[in-house]
């Protein structure tokens, strides 16, 4: 068990300043999203403006991230806790040893004791910057919507530039680099289903082109499918077992959908 | 060049005249989106969100009015680009007209560039006082007379007339640019000029329309990948094969068009290291150079970005010579003016013609004035309350905190609507040309 002044020390050091930094991250976040929301609504942006909201939006990004990487040594609430790697099954190795050592029942015990007031608000503070950050990813986010979105109709010759960034952003999950938050299962699943109906079967974009993921991939990329709610507090080790029943799940969908709407 | 500084005589800034309508509701048409003085400084054009071009003139100094410059009237007025629609793209095209830069005279005509987002236009504005009078084939009035009643023939003679001054579209330089053009900038060399949008640079020769040669493409492959964009350019007022370019990162490259058809690579690469201690959310925002320009002498260039003024010495790559601060108080608002998007004023700045001094814009209708060699600064106001003939303007200041002074007017009353984000200085006389919104004023130095 680590010695408590220790861990309070770490927190004090993180307290003050953190705050305000914290609720200026949070404005910058929603002035920058409103801002690239809006401007995607406009037929021809300006491409300075958006540039800069862009890299502005990626900035709010990696400072999220480094402020939770800088969380991960300490115990955080696991249900807050962000997939960090998306690209393999298995958790990282990390995580592994935490949880799978001895000493799990003791750091469970020191994370209760670790989570007081300050650290629940700083912890819904990063939930909700996270969210914000998956709802970019839904609305398709950053480079691959805002760069298209004034250009859209001399660069890209998809007349739906929404469904394009959208595709991209499915299938490019891996390369945006956000951390997706832990959500209800049945709704990301939903949301998923939402992407695949709307995006997939349009004849005219060879959207399947983009989308060329397969069911192994698509695992690798959504939180955890699992339906018992438990799961959710382990959202980060997904055992093979369990992801080959996802699979299986998916392509079960993915059968039903392309019988549905079979392509033109 | 500042108030009560060097020099003999005690230097002042006075207004001099005004131009444009009172009234508080200002149309979107009439705003002023840039300012020019001609090389001699004979003639001021000013182009607005309407589309038109406004030329004044300046009259010959009176041997009665010994107290003050010749005043500014208009000259000529037109419409100098339209509002058009791309039907391929679904967009309209504004006809704001974003530069006019003047070619250098070299005959009684006086030839202008305007450009709007996507088309340039050379335009002719020539003088006309005398007209051809008894011609043989028509009436005074215009219309034929019969070929068959005509007795005796005689030579027209040229009879003077009322001054007409006439704008004609000489050249017009369309489709080349994508994406909206920022800059125009005349070479040395008097033939060819270039054109910047936000990714690529072209350049032109005047006297052809039909293509123009594209030197700098910025435009990555996967436009996902773009994150920076062109903000200005401006050729070398002397080397004809130099030109430099700004960014939205803050950085300056300078290219020669000797090294290569495509100077996407630079020669000089200008950037200051970014202070650590300052850094924020909006640091890349504020760095963002919004003008570039050459001094006279070629020597130097300075930039202006959201907070501050550099001069950079041409052979010094890492740092500028000279930093200004246009408006440090605005830095703890940050959150505030990229909200309300001030964050993304463009405003210019321009140099004297000594290149002794320099000027740049603010909001709440102030402008800044700094000379480089006594490195004073003044902040004055262009506002009718001053207005006066050859009213001497007050310099004025903002209170950051604490208590207020009388005449300091604090941070939070400023007015960001309105800002001058457009400057120009006479290239030979102390006389300067602010334009706020909808008006144009002209100040110019106490005579003594």
């Amino acid at each position: 068990m680590v010695a408590r002044g220790q861990k309070r020390k770490l927190h004090r050091e993180d307290g003050g300043g953190g705050s305000a930094r914290e609720s200026q991250l949070q404005s910058v976040l929603d002035i920058s999203m409103d801002k690239f929301l809006r401007d995607q609504a406009l037929v021809e942006p300006c491409l300075l403006r958006s540039v800069l909201i862009n890299n502005t939006l990626r900035q709010v990004q990696s400072e999220v991230r480094a402020q939770v990487e800088s969380l991960s040594p300490v115990k955080i609430p696991t249900k807050l806790k962000p997939e960090p790697d998306f690209t393999q099954l298995s958790p990282p190795a990390e995580h592994n040893a935490s949880l799978s050592s001895p000493n799990a029942e003791n750091t469970e015990d020191d994370f209760m004791v670790w989570t007081s007031e300050e650290d629940f608000s700083l912890s819904s503070a990063i939930s909700a910057i996270l969210k914000d950050l998956d709802a970019v990813i839904d609305a398709g986010q950053g480079p691959c919507a805002s760069q298209r979105a004034p250009l859209r109709s001399v660069e890209n010759l998809t007349p739906c530039p929404l469904r394009t960034e959208r595709t991209s952003a499915v299938a490019s999950f891996a390369k945006t680099e956000l951390m997706c938050p832990v959500r209800p299962q049945d709704a990301a699943l939903d949301k998923l289903l939402l992407d695949i109906d709307t995006s997939v079967f349009e004849p005219e974009l060879n959207l399947l082109q983009g989308f060329s993921v397969t069911a192994d991939d698509l695992v690798k990329y959504l939180p955890s499918l699992s339906k018992s709610p438990s799961a959710s507090s382990s959202s980060s080790l997904v055992s093979n077992g369990q992801a080959m029943w996802e699979i299986q799940e998916i392509e079960h969908v993915m059968d039903i959908l392309m019988r549905t709407y079979p392509q033109s | 060049m500042m108030a009560g500084a060097g020099g003999g005589n005690d230097f002042q800034w006075c207004f001099s005249q005004v131009k444009g309508a009172v009234d508080e509701d200002v149309a979107e048409a009439d705003i002023i989106s840039t300012v020019e003085f001609n090389y001699s400084g004979e003639l001021l054009a000013t182009g607005d969100k309407g589309g038109r071009v406004v030329i004044f003139q300046r009259e010959q100094e009176s041997k009665n009015r010994l107290l003050s410059r010749g005043e500014y009237n208009v000259y000529s007025t037109f419409q100098s680009h339209e509002p058009e629609f791309d039907y391929l793209k679904s967009l309209e095209i504004e006809e704001k007209i974003n530069k006019i830069r003047w070619l250098p005279q070299q005959n009684a005509a006086h030839f202008l560039l305007s450009a709007n987002d996507k088309t340039i236009k050379l335009w002719k504005i020539s003088e006309r006082d005398k007209r051809a009078d008894g011609y043989n084939l028509k009436d005074e009035d215009g219309r034929l007379r019969d070929p068959f009643r005509i007795t005796t023939l005689r030579v027209p003679v040229l009879m003077p007339m009322d001054l007409m001054v006439e704008a004609s579209p000489r050249r017009i330089f369309a489709n080349a640019h994508t994406y909206h053009i920022n800059s125009i900038s005349v070479n040395s060399d008097y033939e060819t000029y270039l054109s910047a949008d936000d990714l690529r640079i072209n350049l032109w020769h005047l006297e052809i329309t039909d293509r123009s040669f594209n030197i700098v493409d910025i435009k990555p492959a996967n436009m996902e990948e773009l994150t920076e964009v062109i903000t200005a350019a401006e050729c070398h007022p002397h080397q004809c094969n130099v030109f430099v370019y700004s960014s939205s990162k803050g950085t300056i490259r300078l290219c020669d068009m000797r090294a290569a058809a495509l100077c996407d690579r630079h020669s000089k690469f200008f950037e200051e290291p970014e202070d650590p201690s300052s850094r924020s959310f909006f640091s890349e925002i504020i760095s963002s150079i919004s003008d570039v320009k050459f001094s006279h002498s070629g020597r130097y260039m300075m930039t202006r970005d959201y907070l501050s003024v550099k001069v950079w010495d041409l052979n010094m790559e890492n740092r500028p010579v000279e930093t200004y601060q246009v408006h440090e108080y605005l830095r703890s608002k940050l959150c505030s003016l990229y909200e309300n998007d001030c964050i993304f004023d463009k405003f210019e700045c321009c140099w004297n013609g000594s290149d002794s001094a320099i000027m740049t814009g603010s909001y709440n209708n102030f402008f800044r004035m700094f000379d480089r060699n006594t490195r004073r600064d003044i902040t004055l106001e262009a506002s009718r309350e001053n207005s006066k003939p050859r009213a001497i303007l007050k310099p004025r200041k903002v209170c950051t905190g604490g208590k207020r002074k009388k005449d300091e007017i604090s941070v939070d009353s400023l007015d960001f609507n309105k800002k001058i984000l457009h400057t120009a200085w006479h290239p030979k006389e102390n006389v300067i040309a602010v334009a706020a919104t909808n008006n144009l004023y002209i100040f110019q130095d106490k005579m003594n």
